[in-house]
């Protein structure tokens, strides 16, 4: 029996490495391209174990292409929409959360539904406000965009998380004296930070990976974004490009790998050893 | 008071467009009418849904057809994967868990191009690269429509398995263990158990995440543009999911009142979806 059941979790196991391997294949593919030679791509007996080791696809998208350009674009953009979506969210969410008002629940559920339309399908409506604004080929367009886009999610997010909080904290802060604005600072945001930073960590995914409304919207290729600038060079010639193109997509990629398995933890730990003991 | 700036964002950037489409999709705003579009009622409307030849219905039934096929095969294996995850004695599920998570983690733009150059391209991608290997000739993946479907719900598949698996094991791992055990003292074999303890225990808490997960494949634009209708590199095939076919119609053909009109249809569409999910929700969680 025992053997049996050895046998059993040898296969699954052997199972388990062939989905991983499955699942790593295409990253795996563009790191052996990215390091071999240009050359070595169309001959029959590529490997993926690359034979001529090199570093200078990596190197071109570094020093040939405007990488630094867009990683700083990227920067920019995303800090910004950050900084304004949260700042917005943080006491929408603490009303919505909080305070009883007329039309709450409306509000509430409206927001749900807008939130079903795409906002890929509104592309032409913006275009046609962001025109005449002088906001085209902007950041402030884009920031606008996406700050937009994304309202929704936050308020949403953010406010869930701070109806888990309990009302009893803020009455305490309350009696002594504290405003809203305090009651807010001192009190909820430290207990909601987990809440926030996962909020503010989607964001930033978000425009990190964002490229259809970047690339219609900037139209000079100094503004461009990694993803927008990631999406040009794929779009132009791209069989010559596609070693270096594994190089750039890796080296995109890895900030968000890396904030992504970060932010782990704080997906998992929710209100830790909240401030009310009953 | 506090809800003013969000709210105001949300009327710039969501609001107005929803309502400026709907303006749009009643006149014949196109190319030759850009500053002067015409009042014409609901004739876009009536082209997307009485004229069958205009690819809106077709488009639309394809993409039920799409989200059916991606939702089904992604709860089963998401669920196998997750089943054998969960079997007591394997040691390193940890670390497939981490793996498993990694198609999650990626840009999703940059692993479908991947996907697209690395795995589905004719002369070099890597399937190609195998089947040459063993003596047969190449597929030309990403052209022929059933072939482009295909590919298109591997990668989607890829790209949704790893969230559905972790929802899926969040959700046995709150299971307790002792209904199995007393159940197959009972007798119970592995569809009972199956049937009468894992299914309804598990329900309602990946319910809302399957419910998310519909809209999305619903709404997916990303995998079927840039497989097989990016500008400049169109592979022939004819894959339109609704979103794709709006978007190529307001932006490829510049016929913007028309789009605009499939954009409200699918605009009720989902909110009538929505709103049945959120009724289904609330009754499983009574």
């Amino acid at each position: 029996m025992k053997c049996k059941k050895r046998v059993g979790i040898f296969f699954l196991n052997i199972f388990f490495i062939l989905v991983c391997l499955l699942c790593l294949i295409p990253v795996l593919y563009a790191l052996g391209v990215s390091l071999n030679s240009h050359n070595d791509l169309l001959s029959s007996n590529f490997s993926l174990l690359p034979k001529n080791l090199t570093l200078d696809n990596y190197k071109c998208v570094l020093f040939e292409k405007p990488f630094f350009l867009w990683l700083k674009n990227s920067f920019t953009l995303s800090a910004f929409t950050v900084l304004v979506s949260i700042l917005v969210a943080i006491p929408g969410a603490y009303a919505l959360s909080r305070m009883r008002f007329k039309g709450r629940r409306t509000i509430l559920k409206l927001l749900i539904l807008l939130n079903a339309f795409p906002a890929i399908l509104s592309m032409f409506a913006i275009y046609r406000i962001l025109r005449p604004l002088g906001l085209l080929n902007s950041f402030t367009g884009l920031i606008l965009i996406y700050i937009g886009t994304m309202a929704i999610f936050g308020l949403w997010n953010i406010k869930s998380y701070f109806d888990t909080i309990p009302k009893e904290i803020e009455e305490a802060g309350e009696i002594d004296g504290a405003g809203d604005f305090q009651i807010v600072w001192k009190i909820i945001l430290p207990l909601a930070r987990p809440s926030i930073i996962v909020t503010a960590v989607m964001v930033l995914i978000y425009v990190w990976n964002e490229y259809i409304f970047a690339v219609t919207f900037i139209t000079s290729s100094g503004k461009y974004t990694l993803a927008a600038g990631l999406y040009a060079l794929q779009a132009t010639d791209y069989t010559r490009n596609w070693p270096v193109f594994s190089a750039a997509s890796l080296l995109v990629s890895i900030p968000v790998l890396i904030i992504f398995f970060c932010i782990q933890r704080y997906m998992t730990s929710g209100l830790t050893a909240g401030g009310v003991k009953e | 008071m506090y809800l003013a700036p969000s709210l105001a964002l949300i009327g710039i950037i969501v609001i107005f467009p929803i309502l400026y489409t709907g303006y749009i999709s009643l006149t014949n705003m196109n190319i030759y009418h850009w500053f002067n579009p015409e009042f014409v009622g609901f004739q876009n409307y009536a082209k997307a849904i009485f004229v069958f030849d205009s690819g809106f219905l077709q488009a639309l039934l394809r993409t039920i057809l799409w989200t059916a096929v991606n939702m089904v095969l992604q709860m089963v294996i998401a669920y196998i994967i997750a089943v054998l995850l969960n079997t007591e004695g394997l040691r390193a599920h940890k670390l497939y868990k981490t793996i498993l998570m990694f198609p999650w983690a990626m840009p999703g733009y940059v692993s479908i191009l991947l996907w697209k150059m690395g795995m589905f391209n004719n002369e070099y991608g890597l399937l190609n690269q195998w089947l040459g290997k063993l003596g047969l000739d190449g597929v030309r993946w990403l052209d022929g429509n059933v072939s482009a479907f295909l590919s298109c719900t591997l990668v989607n598949l890829w790209l949704a398995l790893p969230f559905m698996v972790m929802v899926i094991d969040g959700a046995l791992q709150s299971v307790d263990k002792s209904y199995y055990e007393s159940a197959t003292l009972d007798g119970a074999g592995f569809f009972t158990k199956l049937g009468k303890i894992t299914i309804p225990l598990v329900r309602p808490v990946i319910a809302p995440a399957v419910v998310i997960t519909i809209f999305t494949t619903f709404k997916q634009f990303d995998i079927v543009y840039l497989l097989t209708q990016q500008q400049g590199s169109k592979t022939g095939a004819d894959i339109h999911t609704v979103i794709t076919y709006a978007y190529e119609k307001a932006f490829v053909t510049n016929n913007y009142g028309y789009s605009a009109a499939v954009s409200v249809i699918i605009f009720i569409l989902l909110i009538l979806f929505s709103i049945s999910a959120n009724k289904e929700l609330k009754e499983g969680y009574r």
